[in-house]
């Protein structure tokens, strides 16, 4: 309880709420927040033994100057930009979708049956692996989707546990019949030239970025224009109201987790089909949570998350390097977008409110 | 009757790290902080504890505490986050856990501790007591942090429900405003929560890896902080009913090796998984019953601000 | 430390206090004598809450002294007011619901040890309660108890605590007639034993009733305090909102054909919900039914059950060029015409964080009006939605792109009841529509409600408020723990319904 001596004395530090920032100056904002993550980092960095001039040059020269790394980074971008498109659509209808990596495990493995047992003729091989890694995907989603809408069963944690569910069967799948018969490593066989994606005729760019790029057009229409687009926001904005004017919530959040789940099963299949060219156990690790950091960088608007994919890709393909040459293990990645993502957390709070000094 | 008694000593072991947890999300979650990082915090207590053990030298008391209290300092900076930032909860959470496996994996490489073994905690020795047939084995021959974790469970009842400040948390969980109005602070209170329930979640931690495994690997929690939040859903934030639930689960996972060890054959991949398969269809019993969504905490994932207009 | 006026209990001296650009008080003077009741009365917005706001230490001002007893005190947040002995009651209760009356008020008072003085404090509260005649469970969940109760539970908390000086906020607007008058008594009985009560109303009738001084505020400026009597009705509605004003009721001139007609409406009791049973009543065209009764006896369960948002047990509704809709959703409902305001408009009715646009073109997209699947129109600069904001008077609209959380409460219903009505409704179920506005802008929405019926729609109002259904009723129905318990033609006698409402 206070003493009546420090009635009379007034201090301390108080919050209001701001005006609303104009966007541009809540541009300005994110920029120095997402700078300030990628300072903290390369401090860690730096003191985990990498010099500054190191880092420099891995992070940015390398990649503006070298045609390859550049090609690269647009490479990695592609199932960065899927993965956090399948975060941003559920995320819209305020499903948290957090079983991104269970839902491409799914995919890849749905496109990878395709191509290991020749299924259909082999032009159409490819479209009928996306299509198969997209319902692959919506498979894995399902139960949570059902659990979420029938029982409000918390779908955060569902999905969760379904990522883990999804990679003990992967690995039942790589250890089992599934293991590469002529090296007996622990991924599948090689796909033939028929099912990994064709380039594009630059560098190793392939068609990946160009499913990527159609996809970023395709849902920044359904956001932005589209009357379902509109369904979403208000749903976003509230639920109780969306109810109310008629909304059917529950057969939004089935079509969104729908759309999500296919979106993710696409990304299993970008990696598979279009970097690894094999169904292996260890590259989906990060994607899906990736995807949710991206999306929620970018605010869950497709051109935002085609841009901040390349920030993240950037980041990947530095890392990589980082990896090989001065031993930083590769989780390095994931802490710096944790990071980054904190900063801009953190900043949204300087956007709302206001600090008032008193003393 | 043999393999009952084995199982059952078991049970205490996979039993005593979910109750530790829970504890810790419990008294998190009921001032009305929403804790997702819980994997994050475990992970973090995991490497700590066997850091210590690595670096400093075969403390296994020490390296615990040094777990639970490494849990409370990226529990600070959770708190900071969410009361005084104000950032979402669940975006906080995530995260806190993605922070957390990229520092563990980070940090462990530049101390060098990974891939290390240790001696780390063995079961104490009670002497006369561990040869009592049956009971013995299930009750006296286990590590102190079994013992420990019934005492940390009467000691927060105490806390909880027979103290001002327990009071004020738990009331703070319910409704903030009401706790202002009364003078008191609800930021500080729910960063003590905070702060209190990731010890418990780091020395949950520290268990996996100074008791269980006595080894420290990438990821080593392995989901487990997913499970304790399920649990903790199970438990409708209520004690008895955590330690209930950690038993249950404890019973699951001690029960899944014995499996193959009496000629149950299930495909290796399959027995892994099932925790989390366990884990899911808690949940949806859970859910089954509606007085589980009653109990949540009713501010739960609400930040609080005074100076608001609305 | 300055002496100031001695024989105050409390000065409240050019006390200022600001949002951003808007002024909620300025320059206001308050002075509260020692066992003395003392109304504040004033509009939505004009100062009264943020006054009191300011003396129980919830709001710092920007200028201005107040003292205690002739010291001049800081007020440095709620554990200040409380060590002056200041305690204030929440219009909305600030309990946990979940714990026990006795845990809510160990709450408030700052004991070393809440387990080993719980017996203590049940002794004190319980002398207490005697002392002023009061009657409670102290062991039972709040949320348990009744409206009635839980406030008894708020007063004792202030009580216990010390407090000298308390200020009520709209304590009877969750109360009965009955309720009211009992506690009345006891708010007497306080300030007879040297308490300073200020009651913070919008209620005429209880503050010149009830209290020793009336003090009016208007937009933010403190315009008079006056002895109760002095002044009759007119002139002080005319001190209050600036301008002489009154509503007369205005009956329907025809009703046309049955156009819904409820039958034997069933609804099991759940845990946080009013059952239903055996609603029975139609609604013909032109008509407003009105349903008078204490909240919480199942006005809001019949109200969503008639939208297609509750799920009932048994009963049917019959809607007229429809049939039968009792298993339509509310998409379904809305299309044959349904509107619905909701009374807890914030929650149900609006999205704060979408925009003014979004919030009122949100009814006509869903109809398929402003664009196609393919493409929704640009909202911002639309002229239908310009136009509805003109003809509803929703001022404080500078640019459609504005969020809608920024309304004000009178502005956000108008915005509410214009997007309902941007079709023609044929029956509008209107909860509580007139909660928290005031004068004027309840006004308003009673003209519209009015003129819906006149154009031909089933008008269906529940309201707490008596007088709201006295008002624009023309036939009245008693809803009573989740039964319609009586009917009455308008004009119906007030004291008969009030009756009915509480048996």
């Amino acid at each position: 309880m206070s003493s009546a001596s420090n009635i009379n004395k007034r201090k301390g530090v108080k919050l209001e709420v701001r005006d609303p920032m104009s966007f541009a100056n809540k541009f300005i904002v994110l920029i120095l927040s997402i700078f300030t993550g990628l300072f903290i980092s390369f401090v860690i960095l730096i003191l985990s033994g990498v010099s500054g001039s190191a880092l420099w040059k891995e992070f940015v020269v390398y990649i503006v100057t070298s045609e390859k790394n550049l090609s690269s980074v647009l490479i990695q971008a592609s199932p960065f930009v899927v993965a956090g498109l399948a975060a941003a659509v559920a995320f819209r209808a305020r499903f948290w979708n957090i079983g991104i990596e269970g839902q491409m495990i799914f995919g890849a493995i749905a496109a990878t049956y395709i191509a290991i047992n020749d299924v259909g003729p082999e032009p159409t091989r490819l479209l009928l692996m996306f299509i198969a890694a997209g319902f692959g995907g919506v498979f894995w989603i399902l139960l949570p989707a059902f659990l979420k809408i029938k029982l409000d069963v918390n779908e955060i944690i569902s999905t969760l546990l379904m990522n883990y569910i999804a990679f003990n069967f992967l690995l039942h799948l790589l250890y089992g019949s599934w293991r590469d018969p002529s090296t007996g490593f622990p991924n599948s066989e090689q796909y033939d030239v028929s099912e990994i994606l064709p380039l594009l005729g630059w560098q190793s760019l392939n068609f990946s970025s160009v499913i990527a790029v159609l996809l970023v057009i395709i849902l920044f229409w359904l956001f932005m224009s589209s009357r379902f687009g509109f369904v979403l926001n208000v749903l976003h904005a509230s639920s109780d109201m969306a109810r109310y004017t008629g909304i059917r919530v529950s057969l939004v959040i089935l079509i969104v987790t729908i759309v999500s789940g296919f979106l993710s099963g696409i990304c299993g299949f970008l990696v598979s089909a279009g970097i690894e060219s094999r169904m292996t156990q260890s590259f989906f690790i990060g994607f899906g949570f990736s995807g949710i950091l991206i999306s929620f960088l970018a605010r869950d608007n497709p051109i935002g998350i085609l841009v901040v994919s390349l920030l993240f890709a950037t980041l990947v393909i530095g890392g990589q390097s980082l990896q090989v040459f001065y031993q930083i293990p590769f989780a390095m990645v994931q802490l710096m977008q944790a990071i980054i993502v904190m900063c801009v957390a953190s900043s949204e709070f300087f956007i709302r409110y206001r600090l008032i000094f008193s003393f | 009757m043999d393999f009952l008694i084995y199982w059952l000593s078991n049970v205490p072991g996979f039993a005593t790290p979910f109750a530790l947890g829970v504890l810790g999300m419990i008294i998190c979650e009921r001032s009305g902080v929403l804790n997702l990082g819980a994997e994050g915090f475990v992970l973090v207590g995991a490497m700590s504890g066997a850091g210590v053990l690595i670096s400093v030298g075969d403390l296994p008391l020490f390296a615990l505490v040094i777990a639970g209290l490494s849990g409370s300092l990226f529990g600070l900076l959770f708190g900071f986050l969410v009361t005084i930032l104000r950032v979402n909860q669940v975006i906080a959470g995530l995260i806190m856990v993605f922070l957390a496996q990229g520092l563990t994996s980070l940090l462990s490489r530049n101390m060098d501790w990974v891939n290390k073994p240790f001696e780390g905690l063995s079961k104490l020795n009670t002497g006369i007591f561990s040869e009592i047939p049956i009971i013995g084995p299930i009750i006296f021959q286990q590590d102190l942090l079994v013992y420990c974790t019934l005492l940390f469970y009467w000691v927060a009842f105490y806390f909880l429900y027979r103290t001002s400040i327990g009071l004020r948390l738990r009331a703070v969980g319910e409704n903030p405003e009401a706790v202002d109005a009364a003078g008191g602070d609800v930021i500080l209170l729910r960063l003590l929560a905070v702060i209190i329930g990731t010890f418990f979640l780091g020395l949950a931690g520290g268990y996996f890896t100074v008791v269980v495994s006595k080894i420290w690997v990438d990821g080593i929690s392995g989901g487990r902080g997913w499970i304790i939040i399920a649990l903790v859903i199970f438990a409708r934030w209520q004690l008895s009913r955590a330690l209930l639930g950690a038993v249950i689960f404890g019973c699951i996972e001690a029960l899944i090796p014995r499996l193959a060890a009496i000629g149950f054959q299930l495909p290796q991949y399959f027995v892994l998984m099932m925790p989390y398969a366990i884990t899911l269809l808690v949940m949806v019993w859970s859910n089954l019953n509606p007085k589980n969504i009653k109990a949540t905490p009713s501010s739960l994932g609400r930040p609080f601000l005074r100076e608001e207009r609305h | 430390m300055v002496k100031i006026n001695q024989n105050y209990k409390i000065k409240m001296e050019k006390i200022t206090k600001s949002f951003g650009d808007f002024l909620a008080l300025d320059d206001v003077t308050f002075n509260l004598d020692h066992g003395e009741v003392h109304s504040l009365l004033g509009e939505n917005g004009a100062g009264k809450s943020s006054l009191m706001n300011v003396l129980s230490g919830i709001y710092a001002p920007d200028h201005g002294a107040i003292s205690i007893d002739g010291k001049v005190v800081k007020i440095n947040g709620p554990s200040d007011a409380r060590f002056l002995g200041i305690g204030m009651v929440h219009q909305h209760f600030r309990l946990v619901k979940s714990f026990n009356a006795l845990d809510n008020i160990a709450l408030t008072i700052n004991q070393t040890s809440y387990y080993s003085e719980k017996d203590n404090l049940r002794h004190k509260i319980l002398k207490k309660m005697d002392e002023i005649g009061f009657d409670l469970d102290l062991d039972s969940p709040v949320g348990l108890l009744s409206v009635a109760e839980q406030q008894r539970v708020e007063i004792l908390k202030v009580l216990i605590a010390g407090a000298s000086i308390i200020i009520l906020d709209e304590p009877t607007a969750v109360l009965t007639d009955e309720e009211a008058k009992g506690f009345f008594k006891i708010i007497r009985f306080l300030a007879s034993s040297g308490t300073s009560v200020v009651l913070v109303t919008h209620k005429l009738k209880e503050a010149k009733e009830f209290s020793d001084k009336i003090s009016v505020l208007r937009n933010g400026k403190l315009v008079d305090t006056i002895i109760p009597g002095k002044l009759d009705d007119e002139a002080l509605i005319k001190l209050i909102v600036g301008e002489v004003f009154a509503e007369k009721p205005q009956l329907s001139k025809n009703f046309g054909e049955e156009k819904i007609v409820i039958s034997d409406l069933n609804l099991h009791r759940s845990n946080h919900a009013m059952g239903l049973t055996n609603i029975n009543f139609k609604i013909h065209e032109g008509e407003i039914y009105g349903i008078a009764g204490v909240g919480g006896n199942g006005q809001a369960e019949l109200s969503t059950v008639l939208m297609g948002l509750t799920k009932l047990n048994s009963g049917s509704i019959k809607l007229a060029g429809y049939g039968d809709i009792t298993k339509f959703r509310t998409d379904q409902r809305r299309k044959c015409g349904l509107v619905f305001i909701p009374a807890d408009r914030q929650k149900y009715a609006l999205a704060g964080e979408l925009s003014v646009a979004d919030n009122y073109a949100v009814a006509s997209i869903l109809r398929g009006d402003l664009g196609s699947w393919m493409g929704v129109k640009k909202l911002g600069k639309q002229q239908s939605i310009l136009e509805a904001i003109a003809e509803f008077n929703i001022y404080g609209v500078q640019r459609l792109n504005q969020n809608a959380a920024l309304l004000s409460g009178g502005n956000a219903q108008k915005l509410v009841i214009a997007r309902e009505f941007s079709s023609k409704p044929s029956v509008v179920i209107a909860h509580s529509p007139s909660r928290g506005l005031d004068l004027k802008a309840a006004a308003f929405v009673h003209k519209q409600l009015l003129t819906a019926r006149d154009g031909g729609a089933a008008v269906l109002l529940l309201s707490e408020d008596l007088d709201e259904i006295m008002l624009l009723s023309d036939t009245i129905g008693v809803i009573n723990r989740g039964r319609i318990t009586a009917e009455f033609s308008s004009p119906a006698d007030r004291q008969i319904i009030g009756k009915a409402m509480v048996n």
